[in-house]
């Protein structure tokens, strides 16, 4: 469903992405694992076209898009989720989920027809605000909901773009236990025909959800494997107890 | 054959003179957008103020010596002024504001100007010392334009080695670069700056006195520089020393040349030259920020 | 995201209402102002369009005003045909001239963006200033009005053509109020509020920026029309960048992104120079001190100032002093 071939990408003299391949099944969860500056979210911004790769191949269904433009990619049916926030400030909860969810049913260039007013539109942004959990704050301004909210708001904008693929960087990054509990759940709900690839900090957390695990160190892939496979690596565990007492 | 070739180095120095001029208002204008992410639309109003004291002061002390001397002077004060009044509570307004803010500022000054020096076109006569004509290259040419081109070439030095020997000068390098590092060099970045600030105004003012006595002085000789220096700024590369450099040679030959062998083209030139610019390089030709 | 409010439509009335009645009772210099006045309001809410909306703050809607004016003049003047075609020819012409602009432009940001459409302007003012074509600076005198004597309108009539201008300018704020509330306007906000997100989730960014400035282009071109059979005379002044930061000062002192603030501003700056003319020359110092008093007063612009305090009452009134209301329907119907 989503591969990437010998994927290639430096900054000057720094390689961040160093012959990254990666094939990802139809329905498939995948986890990506690594330190800091692994290169998990370039990886992301190359596969999403945010980055432009210095050689090697991206495939979305077996079809090439490594030259296509970001927009493109995202219309064949590949979202993304960010680390850090990135909402549509000014505007409120449904504002938002609307703009995705127009987007992704042809409606946010018709010069007639209101998207916010739309029905489809509109069952699909409820649609979304129930899965994660933001119905009661849909007409508030997104800069004056709670942290966790945001967080929540920042899938429900990838989920809400009715994707084939979804990428999320660290879901659940700074929204507490509780937080993460509804977010397996919400991941638990999910259709089972979507391909998921998540970036996750927790190897613990990051067992329980995946179908498979990659693993990423110094712009590499040091392992691809099944979980349990994961887990058992000598080569994994070093990866994280090297660096485990300097970031925690 | 000769007389052609001295034809083309009087342009060239004609140039070259008109690149000074828009080196001396393009260098304050670009790190104080580096430094200080500031646009300010007055800073031809400026020039053109330093013009005017410049008027005054030379008329007054009967040498063109104190235009040269009042004119930066004064206009680092008003640029003080106009620091503690708006432009520090400006800086984070975003560009919208900014441009609005000064906009209004230049309006304020033309009208300023008109109240205190009249409509009418004035000017005052060059020093001297410059005055008369050289042999340069073969050629005859205005002493008073070469000063300006070795006025240019000096602050262009100054300059140079204040950035790139000074600690002064790395504070700035790095200000542009990134303020917050600036900021854990541990050192009053506000003050320097600030200081830096007021150079730039001083420079404009300083470019104004100069340009006096061979373009003349009117109420709206600030509006009409302003233009070509903000596209010497942005085909530079907004706060780059090295692209205001080479924006004021490129605006200045363009202009010059355009209005000698394509007088019809000559005015579109520079706009074009700017739209291509930002086009394949949207960030200037010698991005400040790597 | 825009909302056509109680407030806004009671403000476009009120004004209107109020232009109709000074029309009514003025004499010919007052008309002449107030046709102004329609004329440049079509023309800010043109540029609030895409400045208040879509984040695109443009210095080149005073380009695109002239050549609205030119297109009308150049079809009238030296092709000899009809003013409909005129009229054609400078909304098409605006609308091509801006949407080439806009996707020209569509990849910059910032200042970089208002310093491109600067030099776009400043490109045609150039070319039109030097050009023998189009009579240089001196312009082309004798453009001729619209004959709409079927309709059993004289046009030449200063009320009448002053009416005419005002509805028009109705027809401005009508047809930029239904984009704004269609999926289009909708997105081309999304796009102010955060336009890599908005590529990320699937649109062709530039495009739809380059689409917007071409409407907004072609009511700058009918406002452009309007203006040249207004003075029937064009000049390359019209395009000149002072014009479109100018057109940038009414907006901001009426109300960035509220479409009827825009309107107010023209109103209030052909007004403002008027009335302090009479008493000084110096307008320009009164303008720029108002200016500047507006953006450092928090750059709402009376309308935006009207509608926030508007606003604060009614939350006010319908909850608790100490408890905003968040969770209830704040503004109107979509």
């Amino acid at each position: 469903m989503l591969e990437a071939r010998d994927l290639r990408k430096s900054f000057g003299a720094l390689t961040v992405t160093n012959r990254v391949s990666l094939e990802v099944a139809r329905g498939e969860r995948r986890v990506l694992l690594g330190p800091n500056g692994a290169g998990k979210t370039t990886l992301f911004n190359l596969l999403v076209g945010e980055l432009r790769a210095d050689g090697g191949q991206i495939l979305i269904d077996g079809r090439d898009v490594t030259g296509l433009s970001v927009d493109a990619r995202a219309r064949l049916g590949l979202a993304r989720s960010y680390q850090k926030n990135n909402l549509f400030g000014g505007l409120t909860v449904r504002e938002n989920l609307s703009l995705a969810a127009a987007c992704a049913q042809g409606r946010a260039r018709t010069p007639w027809a209101d998207s916010l007013s739309d029905r489809g539109v509109a069952e699909a942004v409820d649609e979304v605000a129930q899965r994660v959990g933001l119905t009661e704050l849909l007409e508030v301004p997104v800069d004056t909901v709670p942290y966790g909210a945001r967080r929540r708001l920042e899938v429900g904008l990838a989920l809400a773009a009715r994707p084939r693929v979804l990428l999320m960087d660290e879901p659940t990054s700074g929204i507490g236990p509780g937080g993460i509990h509804a977010f397996h759940a919400l991941l638990r709900g999910l259709p089972a025909e979507l391909t998921i690839v998540i970036v996750e900090h927790d190897m613990d957390l990051a067992f329980e959800v995946a179908d498979r695990v990659t693993v990423l160190n110094y712009g590499e892939v040091v392992f691809d494997g099944p979980p349990r496979e994961a887990r058992d690596s000598a080569l994994v565990r070093e990866i994280y107890l090297g660096t485990w007492d300097g970031d925690a | 054959m000769t007389a052609d070739v001295s034809f083309w180095i009087v342009q060239a120095l004609n140039a070259l003179q008109l690149s000074m001029l828009f080196f001396l208002l393009s260098v304050g204008l670009t790190v104080i957008f580096g430094l200080l992410h500031f646009v300010n639309l007055a800073h031809g109003a400026l020039y053109a103020l330093g013009a005017f004291v410049g008027f005054t002061a030379a008329t007054l002390a009967g040498s063109y010596w104190a235009a040269f001397a009042a004119a930066p002077i004064v206009v680092a004060l008003v640029g003080v002024l106009l620091y503690w009044a708006l432009i520090r509570r400006m800086r984070s307004a975003g560009p919208m504001n900014q441009v609005l803010v000064t906009f209004g500022l230049i309006f304020v000054f033309l009208d300023v100007f008109r109240i205190g020096w009249g409509d009418i076109a004035l000017g005052f006569a060059e020093p001297e010392l410059f005055s008369g004509r050289s042999e340069l290259l073969g050629v005859v040419y205005p002493t008073y334009r070469l000063f300006i081109i070795g006025l240019g070439l000096a602050v262009l030095a100054a300059l140079s080695l204040v950035l790139t020997r000074t600690q002064i000068g790395a504070i700035i390098r790095a200000g542009v670069d990134n303020d917050a590092m600036a900021a854990c060099m541990g050192i009053n970045v506000e003050r320097v700056f600030f200081l830096v600030f007021c150079v730039g105004c001083a420079l404009a003012g300083l470019a104004g006195a100069v340009a006096a006595p061979v373009l003349s002085v009117t109420t709206d000789m600030g509006t009409a520089i302003l233009i070509p220096t903000l596209i010497v700024v942005v085909i530079g590369g907004l706060g780059s020393l090295k692209g205001a450099i080479a924006g004021s040679l490129l605006i200045g030959f363009v202009q010059t040349f355009g209005s000698v062998l394509a007088p019809q083209l000559a005015a579109i030139l520079i706009y074009a030259l700017l739209a291509g610019v930002l086009i394949l390089k949207p960030a200037g030709l010698f991005p400040a920020r790597g | 995201m825009f909302h056509q409010t109680p407030l806004k439509t009671a403000t476009v009335l009120l004004l209107a209402g109020l232009a109709v009645a000074y029309g009514l009772s003025t004499g010919f210099f007052g008309l002449e102002l107030l046709t102004e006045v329609a004329i440049l309001a079509i023309l800010a809410i043109a540029l609030d369009l895409v400045a208040g909306y879509g984040g695109m703050i443009s210095l080149c809607h005073g380009a695109l005003y002239g050549v609205g004016a030119y297109a009308f003049g150049s079809a009238t003047v030296l092709l000899g045909w009809g003013a409909p075609a005129g009229l054609a020819m400078a909304v098409g012409g605006g609308a091509l001239f801006a949407w080439a602009i806009g996707a020209v432009t569509a990849r910059t940001h910032g200042i970089f963006f208002i310093m491109a459409t600067l030099a776009f302007g400043q490109m045609a003012y150039a070319y039109l200033f030097e050009s023998p074509v189009f009579g240089g600076n001196d312009g082309l005198p004798g453009v001729p009005r619209l004959d709409a004597s079927a309709l059993g309108l004289d046009l030449n009539d200063s009320l009448t053509f002053a009416l005419t201008c005002l509805a028009l300018a109705l027809l401005a704020y009508a047809v930029s109020a239904a984009l704004l509330r269609s999926g289009f306007g909708r997105t081309l906000v999304g796009i102010r509020a955060n336009e890599a997100r908005m590529r990320v989730l699937g649109l062709p960014v530039w495009r739809h920026k380059a689409a917007a400035f071409g409407v907004s282009g072609a009511l700058a071109g009918l406002a452009g029309a309007l203006a040249a059979q207004h003075t029937m005379y064009i000049s390359p002044g019209l395009l000149h960048w002072t014009v479109s930061g100018e057109l940038l000062i009414m907006v901001i002192l009426g109300g960035l992104g509220t479409l009827v603030g825009a309107a107010l501003g023209a109103g209030v700056l052909v007004f403002l120079k008027h009335e302090v003319s009479r008493f000084t020359d110096h307008w320009h110092l009164v303008v720029g001190l108002v200016l500047i008093a507006a953006v450092l007063a928090g750059g709402r612009g009376l309308y935006g100032q009207l509608e926030h305090l508007w606003e604060r009452r009614r939350a006010a009134r319908r909850a608790p002093p100490e408890t905003p209301a968040p969770d209830e329907e704040t503004t109107g119907h979509a």
